[in-house]
């Protein structure tokens, strides 16, 4: 099941949201430099995030 | 279809379904369900007093529901076998009693209500798919109004309109009065090239221009007084005699205004239709009224293809169209051996390039069956049953399910003639138990060994697939495009040979940056393997955090063989990271790494002690 997920560029830092699910076929690039190096935070953090 | 039929050499097996596929090249089993059709085929003569009996009228699919059919019917025309199906669904003759009417005027005694289903088993040698495609359904673009206008009709309505055999019987005329028109306007692109990519699909059609280009003339020679109009983005007239016909239409004086409509409006009275469009040739917004209006609608994926792509383990692009094995040079074949593409199953196409690509499809198939024997791929992986556990997460991730597991024995082998040799599977296994045939993790090593040996640390390690990053590297070369001369590539089948272990040791070796990349996932030419390279990286950037390393030290990218110019970037890119790694770091990373990689050997050492003594065992056991 899709849930919001936090991601973070490992190329140029840059931070956003997306539905993520662990078996979902998307090819993820990251919305401001377009590299493939983009990394899920764990679910835990990503919920610490959003109440943040 | 009727030189098929007869052909004694070819079995026809129409309304029957592929339910199962097994086994692999030259050895296929397929299972295929023969749906009753509750008529003899063999005996059926096609005289259709059943037909005229038949009480039962339901709307007719082939004709797009313009006209109407019986219970049991021929499906169109010309099909082939020409006999008779009942439609169980609609049917009364299932009790005698209710109705029974066709079996009482059949003088051939076809009819068998009691048929059954037949499913049967099939050897062959290839496969050849050519399942076609289906019409795009206009319905969501509320600003055609084809669910709420009688007049709006689509291009494959208005073929079963105009056809000799059509609901009308080929006389042209509009649904809500059944008057002949004479003001017609044809709307190109509908459900196709829409880049918003919010309806319809982002993908040329393909076949609509010239379709509707023929549709003109058709009008223009039936009907020599009606005024045709197409409303358009582009015309597409490339192929051979395509713009000689297409200049015909204009000299025939059909208008073409460059600007699709922004809406359509209808006169409750008359059901005339309105257009109102921006012709962008001139600038000028112009509405005409017309007294019919036909969507000009595109192609899109069949809806049984995932269901085909699962049986025969192919792969489909983003499109959902199946994907050939390789672009240029293999147009036909898929990522399965055995398996070949043609057709609108491959992407849309008109008839001729469908005849060309199946004539292609029947050679490759031809010279497989002709050879009498297949050669299996030097690169294949084999399976050590003396490491193997059976625990069968390389058959878990084999795209090809060519991995076998005997769970009673607790091995795995390998079918050869089904491994195409991505590795996956060798990078899967921790039990060490896979060798992949001339890319073995010795051979890594010894690569990266000789590769950062001297001056690690001004070097981008990159691992690249063979397919695409390879050759987008290649690309960039002979593009003359610069980028930095720290980068050195190592060949791997498919991405998802890199093993989490060839990661580490090129840290541990002092390379500063890591660089995985792969194919595009809709270009994958091990059908989904490098999904598995995204879970390993992941699993990666997890474990280097927790080896205090900084994940961003392992890159990926996702280049494809055109993409030159993005290998440069991306190069230019990461050795502006490699810049910022330090030494300390490097030397911190080396550390972490070798303590991991000291408990790696002595696991590994544990392991094969004990498959020594397993197999010293059996032979005393045997003896």
């Amino acid at each position: 099941m899709s849930q919001e997920t936090k991601f973070k560029c490992l190329r140029c830092g840059y931070e956003y949201v997306e539905k993520y699910a662990p078996d979902d076929d998307v090819e993820r690039a990251c919305p401001k430099c377009h590299s493939n190096s983009v990394r899920p935070e764990k679910a835990k953090k990503a919920d610490a995030a959003k109440e943040e | 279809m009727m030189d098929v039929g007869r052909h004694p050499r070819i079995e026809l097996m129409a309304y029957s379904e592929v339910e199962g596929v097994g086994g692999y090249v030259g050895n296929f089993k397929v299972k295929v369900r023969k749906k009753a059709r509750y008529v003899r085929e063999e005996d059926c003569n096609s005289c259709a007093e059943c037909a005229e009996v038949c009480p039962v009228v339901v709307p007719d699919e082939f004709q797009m529901g313009l006209s109407s059919r019986k219970a049991i019917y021929l499906p169109f025309p010309q099909a082939v076998p020409a006999s008779y199906i009942i439609d169980m669904d609609a049917c009364l003759g299932t009790n005698p009693i209710a109705c029974g009417k066709c079996e009482e005027v059949c003088e051939k005694v076809c009819i068998d209500y009691d048929m059954k289903d037949e499913v049967v088993e099939l050897d062959v040698g290839v496969i050849v798919v050519a399942t076609g495609m289906d019409v795009y359904d206009p319905t969501e673009l509320d600003e055609y109004c084809y669910t709420r206008y009688d007049n709006v009709v689509t291009s494959m309505e208005f073929e079963r309109l105009i056809c000799a055999s059509g609901a009308t019987e080929g006389h042209f005329v509009r649904p809500s009065d059944h008057e002949v028109p004479r003001r017609i306007a044809f709307i190109q692109c509908v459900g196709s090239r829409n880049n918003a990519g919010d309806k319809g699909n982002r993908y040329c059609s393909n076949i609509c221009c010239m379709n509707t280009v023929k549709d003109t003339l058709l009008l223009r020679d039936h009907y020599p007084d009606c005024e045709c109009t197409v409303f358009y983005m582009d015309i597409r007239a490339f192929g051979k005699g395509f713009e000689d016909l297409y200049m015909r239409s204009r000299e025939e004086g059909v208008k073409y205004i460059r600007g699709l409509p922004g809406e359509i409006r209808q006169d409750a009275e008359t059901k005339n239709l309105f257009l109102t469009a921006e012709n962008t040739l001139t600038g000028e917004v112009v509405e005409r009224e017309f007294d019919m209006v036909i969507l000009s609608v595109g192609v899109i994926p069949r809806q049984d293809n995932p269901l085909i792509k699962k049986l025969l383990s192919l792969s489909t692009t983003a499109d959902g169209f199946y994907m050939e094995a390789h672009p240029k040079l293999k147009p036909v074949d898929t990522p399965t051996r055995g398996v070949y593409i043609c057709g609108c199953a491959e992407s849309p196409k008109d008839v001729k390039d469908s005849v060309t690509q199946a004539s292609a499809a029947v050679a490759r198939a031809m010279t497989l069956l002709n050879a009498g024997e297949v050669t299996a791929e030097a690169i294949t992986a084999s399976i050590d049953a003396a490491f193997c556990t059976g625990c069968g997460l390389c058959a878990k991730v084999c795209p090809f399910n060519a991995i076998v597991v005997d769970k009673d024995r607790k091995t795995a082998s390998v079918v050869s003639a089904m491994c195409m040799g991505c590795g996956n599977c060798g990078a899967t296994c921790n039990q060490g138990a896979v060798t992949m045939g001339h890319f073995t993790d010795e051979q890594y090593y010894a690569q990266m060994d000789a590769l950062l040996e001297e001056n690690p640390e001004n070097k981008i390690f990159t691992f690249a697939c063979n397919w695409c990053s390879y050759a987008g590297a290649d690309n960039a070369g002979v593009s003359r495009l610069q980028y930095p001369a720290t980068p050195r590539l190592v060949r791997t089948m498919c991405s998802a040979r890199v093993t989490e272990d060839f990661v580490l040791y090129a840290f541990m070796k002092g390379a500063p940056v890591v660089l995985v990349s792969g194919c595009h996932f809709a270009d994958c030419h091990y059908i989904d393997a490098n999904r598995q390279t995204v879970k390993r990286v992941y699993r990666l950037w997890d474990k280097l955090e927790k080896l205090s390393i900084r994940p961003e030290r392992l890159q990926l990218e996702w280049i494809s063989a055109a993409e030159g110019q993005k290998f440069a970037r991306v190069m230019r890119e990461v050795e502006e990271m490699r810049k910022q790694v330090t030494a300390a770091e490097i030397e911190h990373t080396r550390k972490a790494v070798a303590e991991e990689w000291e408990k790696k050997l002595a696991r590994e050492a544990k392991r094969k002690k004990k498959a020594e003594a397993d197999e010293s065992r059996d032979e005393v056991q045997v003896s």
